[in-house]
C-alpha cells in the first residue's frame, strides 16, 4: 500500500477545483461559524457600495430628469435647432419647413417656460410649462391612440389653460384629469385645467413628473409674451431609406439654420452638453461617495488579515498536507470574490433604497448651482448593476490581495514555530516610497485641469494630488509609533498595563501600521471634508454679509433655480419700486445664452443710486471705478462689463480683456473691467448697465430686485404686504433669505456629514479587528500574562491603552492628512473644478470633537475586544 | 530497498551550526527514533527531510528522488503523497469533522466518489475511529485526535512518515496506545517512521535509536 497510487492525479485537481475545495471546506465553514463577523464584512462591503451607487443613481435621476419632451412622447429627436440667444422667432420655423422642401421631416416647436406650483404643505416646486403643437403631436404615442389614448379629441383642449401631465405628475402630486390647479408664472397666478393624461408607456421614456404640456398658442397667452420658441425638434420617419433621408434634411437644414443664426445639433450633442457642465458637481459627490467604499476595503483588509492571523495554525497545516502556496492564496482570493459578490448585491438594493432619499437633495442642489432640472424616477439599469457590482468586487479583491498574500506566505506546521514572520505588510515600512508619493502629490496638483467640450474643467492633478498625499501620508504613519509609545509611558508612569501597552507600540508590527495608516485615511478624510465644508460655509457668509446688503428680494415665482426663466414685467416692478416705502432699488434682468456652446448668464444691472446703500460686489480683479453707476462712467467706446469668478476660469478673460455676447440684434462686443466673486453659481455671468441689455434683448422686464426701505425696521409688515399683494412673486426679507442660502447649503452638504460618520464608525470596527488580530498574534504571550497572574480585565485594559495609542497615531497622521488633502481640495480642486476661491477656514471645534469620540471610541473598542480575547489558549486555534 | 537516504547533510541558522554532517537512512518499514536534547537539531533534521527547509550542504533522497532539485510546488507534492507528519499537538483542521480531516489530502490529489469513501473508512477504522467518524476535533480527546492525524497521514499511502513528538501531548496510558497503533500500521503497510522524541518508551517500537548531538549523530543506542 505504500508508494504513489497510479490512480491518484500527479498535480492534484485543478486551480478552480482545489481553490473551490478549499473555500467550501474552511472558508465557507468559518463564515458560519463566525456568522456575526461574516455579516459584518457583507454589511460593510454593502454600504460602501450603496452609497456610491446610491449617489450615483440619485445623481443621475436628478440630472436626467427633464431632457427633451419628445423623447418621452414621441421617441427622440433628431436634430434640434435652437438660438444661442435663448429665443427663436416663430418665423424661423417657415423658412425651415420651407428649406427642408419635400424631405418628410415633421418638426415639433417648443417653448418652455418655469413655473412654480404651491404644494398643500406650502413648499414650491418648480415645474416646466412645455408649449407644443398639440395637434401635431396626435400623430404619435403608442397604440395609434395619440398621446392621450382617449382623450384626444375631448373639445376640452382647445379651452384656455388647458393642460397634459404625465401619470406620475398625477400619482405625485394627486391631481387628475378634470381638476384644476394654480400655478405662479412670472409675477401673475394662472389656472391650469387637466384635459389629459399621458399614460405610461413601457416602450418610452417615463413623463417627468414635473411637466405640464400646453398648447403653444395657449403658452404665449399665458405669459403674455410675443410669440417665440425655444428650440424646434425635428424627426423623420422610420424606414428603409431613413438613414439617407436623414443625411439629406441635415445638409438643407444646417444650411437653412445658420442662415438664420440658429444653432443645430443632435440630442446627443445637447445631452453631452448638459452632462459636461455638471460633471465637476458629479465627480465631486462621486469622490465623496467613494470616500465610504475606500474605508470599507481598508476594514475588509483588516479582516482578512485578522483571518489569516486566526486561522494561521490551520493554513500551516495544510501547507504541511501538500497544499501549495499559490492554492492557499487562490483561496483567499475566491473568499474576497464571494465577499465581494454578496456585498455588491445587498449593497445594490440598499443603494437603490438611498438614491430614492437623495435625489431631492442632489436636485436642489443642481437647481442652485446649474440649471432647472426635474427628477425622473430613479431607475436601476444592467449597466448600472454592472458597474456597482464591478466596483464591489473589485474594491474586495483589492483588499484581499495582501490578507491572501500573507497567507500564502505562511510556512507549513513544521516550520512554524522557527519561522520568521514575512507578512505581506512589510511594504508600509518602507517610508522612502512614502515620501517619495508625497513629493509627487506636491507636484501634481500643479498640473493644469482638463478642459471638456463645453468648458467643463476636471481637475485631473488635484485628484492625483489628493490619492498621492492621502497614501503617502498614510504609509509615513509609522514613524509616530516611538514618540506615542514615549507619550504613553510617560502618561501611565508606574502603571504596568499602560506600560505593556506602549511596549508594544514602541517596536509595532505590520498589523500595527496598517492599522493607523486606515485609521488616519478614514479620519483625514473626515477632516478633510470638514475643513472644507468650513471653509467654504465662512466663505459664503462672508460673501452673503457683504452681497445681501438690501432689506428685501423680491423674484418671480419662488423657484429658486439660478436659470429661472422668470420675469417680472415692467407694470409690476415699476409699481413695486415707486411704492412710497422703498427708497431705491437694485435692479437685475438675466438673459441665458450660449457661447461656443458654454451657457452664460448675461445680467443687465440698474443698481440703486437714491441711497448710500447699493449692491456691492466682491472683488477678485478690482475695477478702476466703483459704484453704484460705476459701469456707466467706465464705458467708452465698448460698453463696459463685470464677469464673475466662474466665468474669469471657464473663459481665461479678465480685467482688460474684450468679449463677444450673442444678442437677438446680433453680436455685441464688451470690454471686461472687473472680477468679482460669486459663490451662487458656476455658471459664467457677465454684468453690465441693463440701459444696453434691455435695447439688445428687447425688454423693460426683469429677473429680480433688492428693495431698500425708507424704515427698514418695517420689512418684515412690507414683506408680508407685497405678499398679500402679489401671490405669485417671491418676496423675501434679508433675513429670512441668509436663512434660506445657509439652509440649502446644510443640506447640500448633509450627505457629507453623513459619509464623515460612516468612514469614523467604519474605521473604529477596523481598530477592533486590527486589535483581535492583534490579540491573537500575541495568544503566547496572553498565555504567559495569565500565567503570571494578570486578570483579563487587566488584559483588556492594556488592549484599551494600545487601542487609544494606535488611535492617537491615526488621529495626529490623520490630521497631517487632512491639512494636505484640505490644500489640495480647496486651493486646487475648487477653484480648477468649479471656479471658485475658497477661505480656508480650521474648524478647531470640529477636530477636537473628532479627536475626542476617536479616542473614547477606539478606548472602548479595544477594551471589549480585549476582554473577549483575554481568554486565548494558545494551544487551541481560532 | 531505501526509502530516506539522507547523506552529509549540513545546516547552519546565522553562525550557528546546527546539523554538522548528518548521514542516515531508512528502510521499508522500518521505524527510527531520532533523540537528543533541545536544540540539537532534531527539528531541523525532521524540517529537511519534510521539505519544509533546505539544507546548506549534503544530499536527501526520498525513494531515490534528490529533494535539492525539487521545486516549492514538488515539495508539496512530496509532503503530500510520500512523506506526511504526525505532530505533537494533532493540527486537525477544526473546521472539518473526522471523517474530513482525513479525506482532505486525498481530495487535494482530486481523489472522489467511492474511491475516495473507501480509502477513508479504512484509514478510520485502522486507528478504531469508526464510531466518532463525524465527530468535530473539539470533540475528541488527545488521544481519539492524535489518531485522526495518524489515518490522516496514512491515508495517502505515503513510504515515510515523520512523527514529531507524537506522544508529546498525551497521557502515557494514551500514548502507549498510540505507539501500539503505530507500530501495527507501520507492520501492515510497510510504512518506514522517523520518530523525534524525548520519550524512552518510543523507541520501544523503534529498530533503530538515534542519538543527535550538537548537530551531529552520536551513536546507535
Amino acid at each position: 500500500m505504500t508508494g504513489t497510487d497510479s490512480n491518484d492525479a500527479a498535480d492534484g485537481p485543478g486551480m478552480l477545483r482545489s481553490a473551490g475545495l478549499l473555500w467550501v471546506r474552511f472558508i465557507w465553514r468559518h463564515w458560519l461559524r463566525e456568522w456575526k463577523l461574516t455579516t459584518l464584512l457583507v454589511g460593510v462591503l454593502a454600504l460602501g457600495v450603496a452609497v456610491f451607487l446610491g449617489v450615483r443613481l440619485g445623481n443621475k435621476a436628478a440630472l436626467t430628469g427633464f431632457g427633451f419632451f419628445t423623447e418621452s412622447i414621441a421617441g427622440e429627436s433628431d436634430f434640434i435647432i435652437r438660438s444661442e440667444t435663448g429665443t427663436i422667432p416663430v418665423a424661423a420655423l417657415g423658412k425651415l419647413r420651407q428649406a427642408a422642401g419635400a424631405l418628410p421631416v415633421s418638426f415639433f416647436a417648443v417653448k418652455e417656460r418655469s413655473a412654480t406650483f404651491e404644494l398643500k404643505d406650502g413648499e414650491k416646486i418648480s415645474l416646466r410649462l412645455v408649449g407644443a403643437d398639440w395637434v401635431a403631436l396626435q400623430n404619435y404615442g403608442s397604440g395609434g391612440g395619440g398621446i392621450l389614448g382617449s382623450g384626444d379629441n375631448d373639445p376640452r383642449l382647445g379651452e384656455s389653460g388647458a393642460v397634459i401631465i404625465g401619470e406620475s405628475f398625477e400619482q405625485t402630486h394627486g391631481i387628475s384629469e378634470g381638476d384644476r390647479f394654480k400655478v405662479y408664472c412670472d409675477d401673475r397666478e394662472v389656472e391650469l385645467n387637466v384635459v389629459g393624461i399621458i399614460p405610461d408607456d413601457p416602450l418610452r421614456p417615463e413623463v417627468p413628473a414635473n411637466l405640464v404640456l400646453i398648447d403653444l398658442p395657449g403658452l404665449w397667452a399665458l405669459v403674455e409674451s410675443e410669440p417665440s420658441l425655444s428650440r424646434i425638434e425635428c424627426q423623420l420617419p422610420s424606414g428603409s431609406l431613413r438613414d439617407e433621408l436623414k443625411r439629406a434634411a441635415e445638409l438643407k437644414l444646417r444650411e437653412s439654420a445658420e442662415a438664420l443664426n440658429l444653432v443645430m445639433e443632435t440630442p446627443q450633442d445637447r445631452k453631452t452638453s448638459v452632462t459636461e457642465m455638471s460633471r465637476a458637481f458629479r465627480l465631486n459627490l462621486t469622490i465623496l461617495s467613494g470616500l465610504a467604499l475606500l474605508v470599507g476595503i481598508y476594514l475588509i483588509l483588516q479582516a482578512l488579515e485578522a483571518t489569516v492571523v486566526k486561522r494561521r495554525s490551520e493554513i500551516a497545516t495544510l501547507r504541511s498536507l501538500g497544499v501549495t502556496p499559490r492554492q492557499i492564496q487562490q483561496a483567499w482570493l475566491l473568499e474576497s470574490l464571494v465577499l465581494g459578490i454578496v456585498g455588491s448585491l445587498v449593497g445594490i438594493l440598499l443603494g437603490r433604497l438611498l438614491a430614492v432619499g437623495l435625489v431631492g437633495a442632489i436636485s436642489q442642489t443642481v437647481n442652485t448651482l446649474y440649471y432647472e432640472t426635474t427628477t425622473a424616477s430613479v431607475s436601476l439599469s444592467v449597466g448600472e448593476i454592472a458597474f456597482a457590482l464591478f466596483y464591489g468586487i473589485l474594491s474586495s479583491l483589492i483588499a484581499g490581495w495582501i490578507p491572501a498574500r500573507e497567507a500564502a506566505l505562511t510556512p507549513p506546521a513544521q516550520g512554524l514555530r522557527s519561522a520568521t514572520r514575512v507578512g505581506g505588510l512589510a511594504f508600509l515600512g518602507k517610508y522612502p516610497i512614502a515620501l517619495l508619493m508625497l513629493g509627487l502629490g506636491i507636484a501634481a496638483a500643479w498640473i493644469p485641469p482638463l478642459v471638456g467640450q463645453s468648458g467643463s474643467r476636471f481637475a485631473v492633478g488635484g485628484y492625483a494630488s489628493a490619492i498621492l498625499l492621502v497614501v503617502g501620508a498614510s504609509l509615513l504613519i509609522g514613524v509616530l509609533f516611538p514618540a506615542v509609545a514615549r507619550l504613553l509611558r510617560a502618561f501611565g508612569g508606574k502603571r504596568v498595563v499602560i506600560s505593556y501597552a506602549a511596549s508594544q507600540l514602541a517596536r509595532p508590527s505590520g498589523r500595527h501600521r496598517l492599522t493607523a495608516a486606515g485609521l488616519s485615511v478614514a479620519i483625514g478624510m473626515s477632516a478633510a471634508m470638514g475643513i472644507l465644508v468650513a471653509s467654504f460655509e465662512y466663505t459664503l457668509t462672508s460673501w452673503i454679509g457683504q452681497l445681501l446688503r438690501a432689506d428685501a428680494y423680491v423674484a418671480s415665482g419662488g423657484n429658486p433655480s439660478i436659470s429661472n426663466d422668470g420675469i417680472i414685467r415692467e407694470q409690476t416692478w415699476q409699481a413695486i419700486a415707486s411704492s412710497p416705502e422703498v427708497e431705491g432699488v437694485d435692479i437685475l434682468r438675466s438673459y441665458l445664452v450660449e457661447v461656443d456652446g458654454v451657457r452664460v448668464f448675461v445680467g443687465g444691472t440698474d443698481l440703486n443710486s437714491d441711497s448710500a446703500r447699493y449692491l456691492e460686489l466682491v472683488w477678485e480683479e478690482t475695477p478702476d471705478e466703483i459704484g453704484p453707476d460705476a459701469l456707466e462712467r467706465l464705458s467708452g467706446d465698448l460698453v463696459a462689463a463685470f464677469v464673475n469668478e466662474p466665468f474669469f476660469r471657464r473663459f481665461g478673460l479678465g480685467k482688460s480683456d474684450t468679449f463677444t455676447i450673442p444678442t437677438p440684434q446680433g453680436d455685441e462686443t464688451v470690454s471686461i473691467e472687473g472680477v468679482y466673486a460669486d459663490y451662487g453659481t458656476e455658471t459664467g455671468t457677465i454684468l453690465l448697465s441693463r440701459k444696453h441689455t434691455s435695447a439688445w434683448f428687447g425688454d423693460n422686464d426683469v429677473s429680480n430686485l433688492s428693495i431698500y426701505l425708507k424704515d427698514p425696521d418695517s420689512v418684515d409688515e412690507w414683506v408680508s404686504k407685497l405678499g398679500q399683494n402679489f401671490p405669485a412673486l417671491s418676496v423675501q426679507s434679508n433675513r429670512r433669505l441668509r436663512e434660506e442660502s445657509i439652509r440649502i447649503f446644510h443640506q447640500t452638504f448633509a450627505v457629507t456629514y453623513a459619509l464623515e460618520a460612516i468612514a469614523v464608525i467604519i474605521a473604529m470596527a477596523g481598530l477592533g479587528m486590527a486589535l483581535a488580530g492583534l490579540l491573537i498574534e500575541r495568544r503566547r504571550q496572553l498565555a504567559t500574562l495569565k500565567a503570571i497572574g494578570t486578570t483579563r480585565a487587566q488584559i483588556a485594559t492594556m488592549a484599551m491603552w494600545e487601542g487609544v495609542g494606535l488611535t492617537l497615531v491615526g488621529l495626529i497622521g490623520g490630521y497631517f492628512v487632512s491639512l494636505a488633502l484640505g490644500w489640495v481640495l480647496i486651493d486646487v480642486i475648487n477653484p480648477q473644478s468649479f471656479g471658485w476661491t475658497l477661505q480656508y477656514y480650521w474648524p478647531l471645534r470640529l477636530f477636537i470633537f473628532l479627536g475626542i469620540a476617536a479616542l473614547a471610541i477606539g478606548g472602548i473598542v479595544s477594551w471589549v475586544v480585549g476582554y473577549r480575547f483575554a481568554n486565548l489558549r494558545s494551544d487551541r486555534t481560532e | 530497498m531505501k526509502v530516506l537516504q539522507v547523506s552529509n547533510l549540513t545546516k547552519t541558522y546565522g553562525e550557528m551550526p546546527v546539523l554538522k554532517g548528518v548521514s542516515l537512512a531508512l528502510e521499508e518499514g522500518e521505524r527510527v527514533a531520532l533523540m537528543g536534547p533541545s536544540g540539537s537539531g532534531k527539528s531541523t533534521l525532521l524540517n529537511c527531510v519534510g521539505g519544509i527547509d533546505r539544507p546548506d550542504e549534503g544530499q536527501i533522497q526520498v525513494g531515490g528522488d534528490d529533494l535539492g532539485g525539487l521545486g516549492e510546488e514538488a515539495l508539496c507534492r512530496l509532503r503530500r503523497d510520500r512523506v506526511t507528519t504526525v505532530f505533537q499537538f494533532f493540527h486537525l483542521l477544526p473546521t472539518l469533522s473526522v471523517a474530513e480531516n482525513v479525506a482532505f489530502p486525498l481530495q487535494l490529489k482530486g481523489v472522489s466518489g467511492a474511491e475516495l469513501q473507501d480509502r477513508v473508512d479504512q484509514a478510520i477504522t485502522e486507528v478504531s475511529l469508526k464510531h466518532r467518524i463525524d465527530a468535530m476535533p473539539d470533540e475528541l480527546s488527545g488521544g481519539e485526535m492524535q489518531r485522526v492525524a495518524i489515518a490522516r497521514a496514512l491515508v495517502g499511502r505515503p513510504s515515510l512518515i515523520l512523527a514529531d513528538e507524537p506522544t508529546g501531548n498525551l497521557d502515557s496510558q494514551t500514548g502507549e496506545t498510540i505507539l501500539d497503533l503505530m507500530e501495527s500500521l507501520s507492520d501492515q503497510h510497510r510504512i518506514a517512521m522517523l520518530l523525534v522524541t524525548h520519550s524512552p518508551s518510543v523507541a520501544r517500537i523503534c529498530t533503530r535509536t538515534l542519538l543527535l548531538r550538537d548537530g551531529s549523530l552520536d551513536s546507535a543506542a
